[in-house]
């Protein structure tokens, strides 16, 4: 018996990266900003999304991929927002999106007639972090129904996201959640981590959440 | 949570790399799990030693190797070519 050893040295997610690399390549080319949106299960991030495509899909156009392990649930709910394409991935138990998912469903979206992609990850504060999606950045969504401690417990989704959504605040007169702590833990892990304080039932916070998005449309260059 | 997913892709690769460099039996896979990269260590081992276990494979031993950072590597593999 002969036995040899191969070296490989190949990065696992070699194969998700290179996808999520021509990912990135098609959306700037169309001149789409493509935000993938994670959370945990009940932020309250379709919420959020249904608000937000009743109040800017008119004004520049915004298609979504929902990620959900089973149901297609959320995409109903969007496509009552909407004309354009809400594209539904069952993942069937796995608890994130990968960017061969994106890829097939960028295939279904007329991306010559949107500025914004939104990709809701499946809910879970974990595996979506790992996977590169080709989004041009990575917004992470929680409440104030959870801990302030929730980004020192799961660090990397914090350190992944440019920008941090906090929703629910019309509940904080109910609860004894500390704004302030939260986004100091917040902060331990991503000193440059940016807030929107919102509550997608009320609307409280939502304008500075649109500017944001107008501001991005605006400054995406269309090739 | 995702690590069946990360173990499956380490089977795919394993099973190009011996297609890659001639065939043989494969005798064992050595992973890289960077201690950032979100990987819970014993459940990829128990993940990745079931699918070894599985045709086309045939009691392939996983060697885990923890390493600094948040890379996920197929090191090595280790196959015997019968001669």
């Amino acid at each position: 018996m002969a036995v040899r050893q191969i070296d490989v040295r190949e990065r696992v997610m070699a194969r998700n990266d290179e996808l999520a690399h021509e990912v990135r390549a098609r959306l700037t080319a169309a001149g789409v900003r493509a935000f993938n949106v994670m959370s945990s299960p009940g932020s309250g991030k379709t919420l959020l999304l249904e608000r937000t495509l009743a109040a800017l899909d008119e004004e520049f156009g915004i298609a979504v991929i929902t990620g959900d392990i089973q149901t297609q649930n959320d995409a109903d709910r969007l496509a009552r927002h909407t004309d354009r394409l809400v594209h539904a991935v069952v993942t069937g138990g796995a608890c994130h999106l990968d960017a061969m998912q994106i890829t097939r469903s960028l295939d279904a979206i007329d991306l010559e007639h949107i500025r914004l992609l939104f990709i809701e990850n499946v809910g879970n504060l974990v595996c979506p972090a790992s996977w590169d999606l080709g989004e041009a950045e990575k917004i992470v969504v929680f409440s104030v129904t959870e801990g302030e401690d929730k980004p020192l417990k799961y660090p990397k989704m914090f350190q992944m996201a440019r920008h941090a959504i906090l929703n629910k605040i019309d509940l904080l007169p109910h609860l004894d959640f500390d704004v302030d702590q939260a986004i100091a833990n917040a902060r331990r892990i991503n000193p440059d981590l940016q807030f929107f304080l919102t509550s997608a039932r009320t609307g409280e916070g939502l304008p500075e959440w649109y500017q944001f998005l107008r501001e991005q449309a605006a400054g995406t260059p269309v090739s | 949570m995702h690590e069946l997913s990360l173990a499956l892709e380490v089977c795919r690769m394993a099973e190009a790399g011996i297609a890659r460099s001639g065939g043989g039996r494969l005798v064992a896979v050595g992973v890289e799990v960077g201690r950032d990269a979100g990987i819970e260590l014993e459940n990829f081992r128990f993940c990745l030693a079931a699918l070894l276990d599985e045709p086309p494979f045939a009691g392939v031993r996983p060697e885990l190797i923890e390493q600094p950072g948040d890379d996920l590597r197929l090191a090595w593999l280790e196959v015997d070519d019968g001669r």
